[in-house]
């Protein structure tokens, strides 16, 4: 019954209830959706970082990651290692030969990082085949194909199908060079990758660094990004010593602190749309309770306890809580799925921007994470109680007597 | 033993700067049973004598007991769990709350004391067709008339079998074919179960239907006839 009595009260004054409702469910939703749209930001940037070239996870000689060197090589037949292929977190293995150098066409010399993959993992690994503007990406069978960034094939001025000579440093201490020809060109948005980058075939690579059965990493993908430290933790212990198992986070610190960053300022946002809504609540309720004094009075001359006026009047406001948070909820997510399945473009207006090691795209899109519904619907919870507490207080304080004579 | 005792009772409101006397070293005793009535003008202190008995209000001074219990000594919680379990109130405005049916309103009493659901229903049911309102208990008070309120009124009071039933000006909101069966309604109450009423007024007709009538005067007891009858 004192739910019943709870929920009665609340549509008393409808007009007031409903206009609180909404500022409710309004704050709740386009919270969900800001939320979203954040997260599908930051999932980009992750995304640009980890899978158009880190991976999720790097196994690689310790050190390797800082300073590159040729020399820390490792057999190509770690990427088959039990514990890598077991593991039920890890979707795609890709070993990789990396090697710097000068990539040349006619007069035109530019100095490129090159990476030799085998194209089937790597695909497993990282996406540039779908970033792809020109070609085709390089094929098994292809012997020295090279995928390579837009801007680099911009001003090498080559187009799939014309050749480049690529010139390094081999490991036997000669000058390492040979032939390539672009099959692909890629664009990703990122300036560093799209202008410095290539991808060659691994047997290539080795040729040409006379490292033959030799890899200098094996790049992965996990099935949850934001595991991936996680993982990390769990198979280092199965790998041999000499091995160092490093996660995005480790190899794009900048990127890690931007995402605790994200996560900082999604509760300061919450704090402070909420803030004003649990004002909006507060001052409902005060109204409620300063209007139903003498109702107060009559239940505590009743036999009604205090605290159970407070709880009535808590209750109250976590029903009012509990309905803003159903429709905000479903509002939330409704918009949320229309930003996932349809999404603003904004390429017109704005170019893409690298950041933190991440690209942020022209574009607005949105996904689905539990924590951007639980997180403002907790916090709408809270709130609404908390607001309720300062009415509920003041009514449980009433003195019966001067209650019940109230107007 | 009475079941209602009060005790050179004084009470004494502040408002503002300014003390008001309420209630000057009034003592009263009640028995079970007891069909009586607080008289007076408006301000002789009838509605605090009525609050200090229901245990909504503490004394100044002075002693009141009640069902053997000193309410000057009671905690808050002791005040609350004591009126719910022996003290009915029925107002002058009636005072039902408006989001409940008549039903609810009179089952309230009986949630706050955790009767289950079936009993009180059937309390509440038996309780309606004595007082003549059955058939409205799906009403709000809002589509129910004075009289028909004031009944309910005395169903909630009576819903939770109180020892006492306090009742502040019961008929000054009705007219008086209307306060005439809610008086006749009372005694018969009062005869067939044995329950006490206090109620207090200021209409002779209405005072000339008490067995006890208790006089008061600016705060003082200026008259006490029919206790032995």
């Amino acid at each position: 019954m004192l739910l019943t009595l709870a929920y009665r009260n609340l549509w008393r004054n409808q007009r007031r209830t409903l206009l609180t409702l909404s500022a409710m469910v309004v704050s709740a939703a386009l919270l969900i959706l800001a939320l979203g749209v954040f997260s599908g930001m930051f999932k980009d940037m992750l995304a640009s970082a980890t899978e158009q070239y880190y991976g999720h996870l790097v196994l690689a000689q310790p050190g390797y990651h800082l300073r590159r060197d040729l020399f820390a090589s490792l057999p190509a037949e770690l990427v088959d290692l039990p514990a890598l292929r077991d593991a039920p977190e890890i979707s795609g293995r890709s070993p990789r030969l990396r090697s710097f150098g000068l990539l040349s066409r006619r007069d035109t010399s530019q100095p490129v990082e090159l990476l030799g993959i085998i194209p089937e993992l790597e695909q497993q690994v990282t996406s540039l085949q779908h970033e792809l503007t020109a070609g085709r990406y390089p094929a098994a069978e292809d012997l020295n194909a090279a995928l390579i960034g837009q801007g680099l094939a911009h001003k090498l001025k080559v187009q799939p199908g014309d050749e480049l000579v690529f010139v390094t440093q081999a490991a036997d201490g000669s000058i390492g060079n040979d032939l390539l020809v672009v099959s692909g060109i890629f664009a990703t948005g990122d300036s560093r990758h799209d202008n410095n980058l290539v991808l060659a075939p691994l047997p290539w690579l080795q040729q040409v660094l006379v490292q033959p059965g030799r890899i200098h990493e094996v790049a992965m993908r996990v099935n949850d990004p934001m595991n991936a430290a996680q993982v990390a933790s769990r198979l280092t212990p199965l790998l041999p010593d000499h091995l160092k198992l490093l996660d995005w986070g480790i190899l794009l610190p900048e990127m890690r602190e931007v995402i605790a960053a994200y996560d900082v300022s999604r509760m300061i946002i919450v704090t402070i749309l909420y803030l004003a809504t649990g004002l909006g609540i507060l001052n409902t309720f005060f109204m409620s309770v300063m209007e139903r004094t003498r109702e107060f009075g009559i239940l505590m001359a009743q036999g009604m306890r205090p605290w159970a006026i407070r709880g009535l009047v808590l209750l109250e406001t976590l029903l009012l809580g509990s309905i803003a948070l159903t429709v905000g909820l479903l509002c939330g997510a409704l918009m949320t799925l229309y930003m996932q399945q349809v999404g603003i473009d904004l390429a017109g207006y704005i170019t893409p921007v690298t950041y933190a090691g991440g690209t942020i795209l022209p574009r607005l899109h949105a996904v689905f994470e539990p924590g951007n519904f639980a997180v403002p619907a907790g916090m709408l919870l809270l709130v609404s109680l908390f607001a309720g507490f300062l009415p509920a207080n003041r009514a449980a304080r009433l003195n019966p007597v001067a209650a019940v004579r109230e107007d | 033993m009475a079941l209602i005792e009060l005790h050179n009772v004084s009470k004494i409101y502040r408002l503002g700067s300014q003390s008001v006397s309420a209630l000057s070293e009034l003592s009263l005793t009640f028995e079970a049973g007891e069909f009586a009535v607080l008289a007076g003008p408006s301000g002789s202190g009838k509605t605090t004598a009525l609050n200090l008995i229901g245990c909504l209000d503490r004394p100044t001074s002075g002693q009141v007991i009640v069902n053997d219990m000193n309410l000057g000594t009671a905690s808050s919680r002791q005040l609350a769990d004591f009126r719910l379990q022996h003290i009915g109130f029925i107002f002058q405005s009636y005072n039902l709350i408006p989001v409940l049916t008549a039903a609810e309103n009179a089952e309230f009493t009986l949630m706050l004391q955790k009767i289950p659901k079936a009993p009180r229903r059937e309390r509440v049911r038996r309780l309606f067709a004595e007082l003549g309102i059955d058939g409205l208990e799906e009403r709000r008070p809002a589509d129910l008339s004075g009289g028909q309120q004031q009944r309910v009124a005395i169903a909630r009071a009576m819903a939770g079998n109180p020892r006492v039933i306090l009742a502040d000006e019961p008929t000054a909101n009705l007219d008086s074919h209307a306060a005439e069966e809610l008086l006749e309604l009372m005694r018969r109450l009062n005869r067939e179960q044995g329950t006490t009423f206090v109620f207090s007024s200021h209409d002779d007709r209405v005072i000339s239907q008490a067995r006890r009538v208790i006089r008061l005067e600016d705060g003082c007891l200026a008259g006490d006839t029919g206790h032995d009858r």
